[in-house]
């Protein structure tokens, strides 16, 4: 079998919540070997669910930071390790001696990423923040308003997924440039410079036209487009939550779109007759379309305009997604793990897939602790009783 | 300076705005991407906005901002000859990225087989909208159909009510980012046997992936996820009104000191009942909470609310239009902006620049983005050697 991507990279794993574990699934995924420091408490984080998703391929080792003599130990771990990651604010690391200016004297190629919400830097770099509290900052939860106007935005943390993937990719930029050139180094990312990133044309605007930026409703962000918008489609079963956004940018998809509908006495009304008519008068065009998927269940609507060549989709749930999509289910997007306590779950796959290297999910979660011996005894060379003893000493959670 | 990371990495971008920022990110690391445009330029030209709401190819800024860093090649490859000049950049080039319709590449007799052949060292990056394979594949798709089949739409905005459209292209977004991590795996694949591979993304995938809760939710409680309004799914962070604004609450700090310096402003006693101490109770009775805790900003302003929290540890925050990033001070005290010069038209524009500062390999935008062709007679002639004549005949029959 061909080697993995990442064989022989050894991550030590600090972060926490959402955004690190995203990015150190990652690298999971890409055969790094990860190692997930943990607390144990008397709560037993599931093989399932998020947890498990999140931290699948991961080894964990419980080892209590706050501990005399921990750090050494950590150290130790440092040694045989290629990247250690965290998601503290900017201050933690520096207090454990787990930065890169203490890291750097015992591994000097180490590189350590690590993910602030703000950064090192900067006036606001000890601020506390979360994936919600980032995208408000931003500007998304405000520029996101309903048809009312209402703040919305993301209902979960859209930050700490894009602060997750664009972390792994600042890793695998840090490893790229230390196989070439044998250094290490230290990466500042900031999550809100991440998600600041995510509307660039937006900022461009701003500084460039200095135009204030509204909230853009189902207005098209990538061009002239009408109809563009979500209809509201005829219920399934007590379901009356479902929608169909339909997309329609050239002369050829509106006339698809027509004759997909039948061909309408009001479709060939003349306020409708080009795209700039169809913008102007969307508001009667929507209605108009509104009406045909009522009549419509979202997935049959779908396929009769895909069947034609329009651009739609249906607005998935978690139930379409994970459970009725026929295409994330053909490619193999949510593969099973079997746990060890028996049975099994699906997770999330991984977005790619490479031609001649299987990446993507191999393994369950761990429990907290569970590869004490394995790093401690294979990899450190410690005896077993010398684990005890830094079980003894409460450095090592039993 | 240190080398950037991809220094000496020779990019083939033939994507559109579906995948225009996978090479971008490239480029800002040192990779020589070469945008390659069919004649009249990349459709991400014809999108606004625009620079002084003048619409034109050249002054498109949402081209602008996914094309930094890149060199522009018009080549017609529906034609034989551009064909055959593709092949000779393709010989020598390490990465192609494209996100045209599966099966396109093929047909243009530029597939993965034949690529494959020619250079067996390079690697093919496709971006699809659902990937290139499976019964979806040949799917029409926009930013705001993958958002809506990635899961994404749904759970933003209010229960019962029309889901609210992602702000910012984050289907796109998060297929290219997805995309340079399937890349980078792709190089140390290389290193380890010499062999391109194919990097096969399907950008509905990304999509979900980056929904944090929902196969979680689905697979670990078979719940499924609905529309909170402005409120975090596990109910931690709400958005409140205050006096001048909006500020989001967070019920996800330390339950004490939020409660005293409610308490303190003469509020909020009804939370000093036993029972509130609990967090499963405060979750489970969110609505009351909240209500209690709105009660109290109501009258505050945003900016004293949420700096007074951050001097207790609280996660409170401002919810702020997106116009203050203009000005925000965190962003220009670590150099966020890069300002890039566009001697054409006499001015310097800043650009939304690093969103990670790397110790030792620099993240810096240097050149602005290519006027269509810009770049073609330095590539062909001088780097390909091809004659003046050449490309003169190739001009006269529209393949440049």
């Amino acid at each position: 079998m061909a080697q993995l991507p990442l064989a022989g990279i050894r991550v030590l794993d600090f972060t926490w919540v959402l955004a690190g574990p995203v990015a150190t699934r990652i690298l999971a995924a890409l055969g790094a070997e990860v190692i997930k420091v943990e607390r144990k408490s008397g709560y037993i984080a599931p093989r399932t669910g998020v947890h498990g998703d999140l931290n699948r391929d991961k080894l964990s080792i419980a080892l209590n930071m706050s501990a005399p003599g921990a750090i050494e130990v950590a150290h130790r771990v440092v040694k045989i390790s290629d990247l250690v990651i965290d998601n503290f604010s900017a201050r933690v690391m520096r207090q454990w001696r787990m930065d890169y200016e203490s890291l750097v004297k015992i591994k000097p190629d180490i590189i350590c990423l690590s993910m602030s919400g703000f950064g090192h830097t900067g006036p606001r770099a000890d601020y506390v923040s979360f994936g919600p509290t980032l995208q408000a900052f931003t500007g998304f939860t405000l520029n996101m308003a309903d048809e009312k106007g209402r703040p919305a935005g993301f209902s979960y943390s859209y930050s700490d997924s894009a602060a997750g993937y664009t972390g792994a990719m600042a890793a695998l930029f840090a490893l790229w440039h230390r196989r070439r050139t044998g250094r290490g180094q230290f990466i500042d990312f900031a999550q809100f410079e991440g998600l600041v990133s995510l509307v660039g044309p937006s900022m461009l605007d701003m500084t460039a036209n200095a135009r204030p930026q509204r909230p853009q409703g189902w207005r098209s962000q990538e061009g002239p487009a009408a109809p563009h918008g979500a209809y509201r489609c005829r219920p399934r079963g007590d379901d009356d939550d479902r929608w169909l956004v339909i997309a329609a940018r050239t002369h050829e998809e509106w006339t698809r779109l027509v004759r997909a509908l039948g061909s309408p006495a009001w479709a060939s009304q003349p306020q409708f007759a080009t795209l700039y008519m169809r913008m102007r008068n969307r508001g009667e065009l929507d209605a108009h379309i509104g009406r045909w998927t009522a009549g419509q269940q979202a997935e049959a609507a779908m396929s009769t305009l895909q069947s034609a060549g329009v651009p739609a989709g249906l607005i998935a749930n978690a139930q379409d997604c994970c459970a009725l999509d026929p295409q994330l289910a053909e490619r193999g997007f949510w593969p099973a793990l079997s746990l060890p306590e028996g049975g099994e779950t699906k997770v999330c796959g991984i977005p790619f897939k490479l031609s001649g290297t299987p990446v993507g999910v191999r393994r369950h979660s761990s429990i907290a602790g569970e590869s004490n011996d394995y790093v401690f005894g294979d990899l450190l060379g410690l005896s077993r009783g010398e684990r005890d003893d830094l079980i003894e000493k409460k450095i090592l959670w039993p | 300076m240190e080398q950037s990371v991809f220094a000496g990495l020779r990019v083939l971008d033939l994507t559109d705005q579906k995948g225009s920022l996978c090479g971008r990110i490239l480029a800002d690391m040192g990779a020589d991407v070469i945008k390659v445009e069919p004649p009249g330029g990349d459709s991400a030209r014809r999108i606004g906005p625009f620079l002084d709401d003048a619409p034109h190819p050249d002054r498109s800024l949402f081209f602008w901002f996914y094309n930094l860093n890149k060199r522009s090649l018009t080549l017609d490859l529906t034609s034989s000859k551009g064909i055959e000049v593709f092949d000779r950049l393709a010989r020598s080039a390490d990465l192609v990225i494209e996100s045209s319709a599966p099966g396109r590449l093929r047909e243009l007799g530029l597939g993965w087989d034949h690529l494959h052949e020619i250079n067996p060292a390079l690697i093919l990056c496709s971006i699809a909208p659902f990937g290139q394979t499976g019964p979806r594949r040949n799917y029409q798709a926009d930013d705001s159909v993958l958002a809506a089949l990635g899961g994404m739409t749904y759970v933003c905005g209010y229960p019962g009510e029309t889901p609210v459209r992602p702000l910012g292209l984050q289907a796109y977004h998060s297929g290219c980012y997805y995309a340079v991590i399937g890349i980078v795996a792709a190089l140390f694949a290389r290193d380890h046997d010499g062999a391109g591979q194919w990097v096969d993304l399907s950008i509905q995938e990304a999509t979900v992936s980056a929904v944090e809760h929902l196969p979680g939710r689905y697979f670990g409680e078979n719940d499924i996820p609905r529309r909170y309004g402005a409120m975090h799914w596990f109910r931690g962070f709400r958005v409140a009104k205050c006096r001048d604004g909006y500020v989001m609450h967070s019920i996800s700090g330390d339950w004490n000191t939020l409660l005293e310096w409610a308490r303190s402003d003469g509020q909020a006693e009804e939370l000093a009942q036993p029972q509130w101490n609990e967090d499963g109770y405060r979750r489970a009775n969110w609505e009351r909470l909240y209500a209690i805790l709105d009660e109290w900003v109501k009258d505050k302003n945003r900016d004293e609310m949420a700096t007074r929290a951050q001097t207790l540890r609280l996660p409170y925050a401002a919810v702020r239009p997106l116009d203050e990033l203009a000005t925000d001070e965190q962003l220009a005290a670590r150099g966020y902006f890069a300002e890039v010069e566009h001697p054409e038209l006499g001015r310097t524009f800043r650009y939304p620049g690093a969103p990670i500062l790397f110790g030792a390999t620099p993240w810096r935008a240097y050149r602005r983005p290519p006027l269509i062709g810009e770049h073609t007679v330095e590539i062909l002639g001088r780097e390909l050697g091809m004659e003046a004549e050449e490309l003169a005949v190739m001009s006269a029959e529209g393949v440049i």
